[in-house]
């Protein structure tokens, strides 16, 4: 008797208790993002509505691919973000060995203004960019948003690799230059290895600020064909009907590959979430 | 990439060493600022740029044109405008608020779910990557989200409130419910990221300071607020102000949820400048809007910074 109550008060305890409203406070939502994708659309408007979707229907994914451009915009928002992580990471790496390692002068003072860059407000930049997009005519065009992309991730990459960079043990280096390697190829064939786990953080961080903008998106695309999925979604539908079904089935495809990557790097995210430079 | 290289090809490694070193390191620092070039001149150009153009043109008189605006003279007209302008009082007090209580009910639940992740024996690399979902959505998603559940005829909230009997509540039709609304949908989407960085840091602190102090007969308050907190304070400091930053950004939940209304009830300021420069084509105010709030958020940093005493960088540099 007395050993059941201990091996029930090992699994109901204060602590699991907790755990399990944790869970639930983070997943009812989630939940009810992924039924909904699957109710139909008369299902959708039911009240009070369905806790489960019954019939189960597939119709709001195949409307978000044909009634609405959902394909555009996921290939839009996987060029702009997958181009604006490759620039960040290759002129972050270099940059941030260069910052972590050499001796340069005035370096802190670099590192304080790209910290005050990174957090300016989007709000506060968001007209003169326009206005200089304009002027150049790269309005509606993946340079768009890559380059501001680009350039408002790196500092923040730039942080993260400097402080990877600086972990690095000195003789490393030290080989690559008896064997005759000039400092780029150091920087390809010995530093980069070492400060891979740095790249895979600054990585996932710049391609989840990229895949998940909505202000420049929405000022700098205003052509349908260039819109990117936060700005696709926002503007399904009309003002007097709104198809959550199809939005949320276009969510969950979203969702979907951000969610896998950060599952595989989310030991990186972490890392990244802590290593003192953090961002939200 | 060739040429670089055999450019600052070393010596070869039996030359003497001695008086070499200064050389050497001249031509390191250079080579540190080929390097940076590249990344330091794309990030001066798509950024100070526009911040400086920003402050110009908050201080101009703006016109539009074909392609274009015209700035011209210098006045702080757009100032006065935007500083006697009633709903920039009210932006600047809802954003304020605004921040002030979803980052203070994101630290409190985040430090808890931090304190439950850390006693957690199984599973907690399961919760992790849960956490990191909200984390990684879309702000427009986890806004249409919400929208969804708010919804006054067929929101599972509404039906809540209804088999509880507490009637119908309009959620997003009336001021107070309205914001409410949207900082559930806040707090849902960035608690967790204040829980991963309070849990990190309360695995790094030290434990036999808490042994010290079990041994003492602590009691799990007072050792939580005495010891816990104190010793979490950068962690707490980072978190914090990293959450006003966005939290006083607030554009993408307001835009999808509300609009900024019912009214101006949920209008923040980057609101209030996208709508004065991109609705209303007022680029003059609406830039006045934007400087002020880059302004806030630079001295709300100095304030998150100086109440949690912390210097960030400052070491090993």
């Amino acid at each position: 008797m007395g050993r059941t109550r201990k091996g029930w008060r090992r699994v109901i305890n204060g602590v699991n208790i907790s755990a399990f409203f944790v869970t639930l406070f983070i997943a009812l939502p989630l939940y009810w993002l992924i039924i909904s994708s699957f109710k139909t659309p008369v299902a959708m408007g039911d009240s009070p509505p369905q806790y489960w979707p019954s019939p189960f229907s597939g119709a709001n994914y195949s409307q978000a691919f044909v009634q609405y451009d959902f394909g555009i915009y996921f290939r839009n928002s996987l060029i702009v973000t997958l181009c604006a992580t490759a620039l960040v990471l290759v002129f972050g790496t270099v940059a941030g060995y260069a910052l972590g390692r050499l001796p340069m002068r005035g370096k802190f003072t670099l590192m304080v203004t790209l910290l005050i860059i990174s957090v300016f407000p989007e709000i506060a930049l968001i007209a003169p960019l326009y206005l200089l997009e304009r002027n150049f005519g790269i309005l509606n065009s993946y340079e768009a948003l890559i380059i501001p992309y680009t350039a408002f991730n790196l500092p923040f990459a730039i942080w993260i690799l400097r402080n990877y960079m600086l972990g690095i043990p000195k003789e490393m280096e030290e080989t690559g230059r008896i064997d005759g390697a000039g400092p780029l190829r150091t920087v390809w064939s010995i530093i980069l290895p070492m400060a891979l786990p740095g790249l895979f953080t600054a990585g996932i961080f710049c391609f989840t600020a990229c895949w998940t903008e909505f202000l420049m998106a929405l000022t700098f695309e205003s052509v349908n064909n260039w819109r990117t999925i936060p700005v696709g979604i926002a503007e399904f539908g009309t003002p007097l009907e709104v198809p959550y079904g199809t939005i949320f089935a276009a969510s969950v495809v979203a969702v979907v590959p951000i969610g896998i990557l950060v599952f595989i790097f989310r030991k990186f995210v972490i890392s990244g979430l802590t290593s003192g430079a953090v961002k939200g | 990439m060739t040429s670089v290289s055999s450019a600052a090809e070393p010596a070869p490694a039996s030359a003497p060493l001695v008086g070499r070193h200064d050389v050497n390191r001249k031509r390191m620092a250079r080579l540190g600022w080929v390097f940076s070039a590249p990344a330091l001149i794309f990030v001066a150009a798509v950024t100070i740029f526009p911040i400086v153009y920003s402050v110009v043109m908050s201080l101009s008189n703006v016109t539009v044109t074909g392609n274009g605006f015209k700035l011209s003279g210098v006045t702080g007209s757009n100032y006065t405008l935007v500083l006697k302008n009633s709903t920039w009082h009210y932006a600047l007090g809802f954003t304020i608020v605004y921040t002030l209580i979803t980052v203070a009910v994101e630290l409190v639940i985040g430090t808890l779910i931090a304190l439950v992740l850390q006693r957690l024996t199984a599973g907690r690399g399961w919760m992790m990557a849960l956490l990191l979902i909200p984390w990684s959505m879309i702000t427009v998603i986890n806004a249409e989200l919400w929208l969804y559940v708010f919804n006054g005829i067929y929101g599972v909230m509404d039906a809540i409130f209804n088999a509880v009997g507490l009637g119908h509540p309009n959620f997003l039709g009336t001021n107070d419910p309205a914001i409410i609304s949207l900082m559930i949908a806040d707090i849902w989407k960035t608690t967790p990221f204040v829980a991963i960085i309070v849990l990190a840091g309360l695995v790094m602190l030290p434990g036999d300071i808490f042994e010290a102090a079990e041994v003492d007969g602590s009691s799990g308050w007072s050792t939580f607020w005495r010891i816990t907190v104190p010793l979490l304070r950068p962690t707490l400091a980072l978190a914090v102000m990293f959450r006003v930053l966005q939290a006083f950004g607030l554009f993408d939940l307001p835009y999808v949820m509300t609009g900024g209304g019912p009214g101006t009830a949920t209008t923040s300021l980057a609101i209030l400048g996208y709508d004065a420069m991109f609705k209303n084509l007022s680029f003059g105010p609406g830039a006045a809007v934007a400087t002020t709030t880059a302004l806030l958020v630079l001295l709300g940093c100095l304030i998150s910074l100086r109440t949690f005493r912390v210097q960030v960088g400052k070491e090993d540099m």
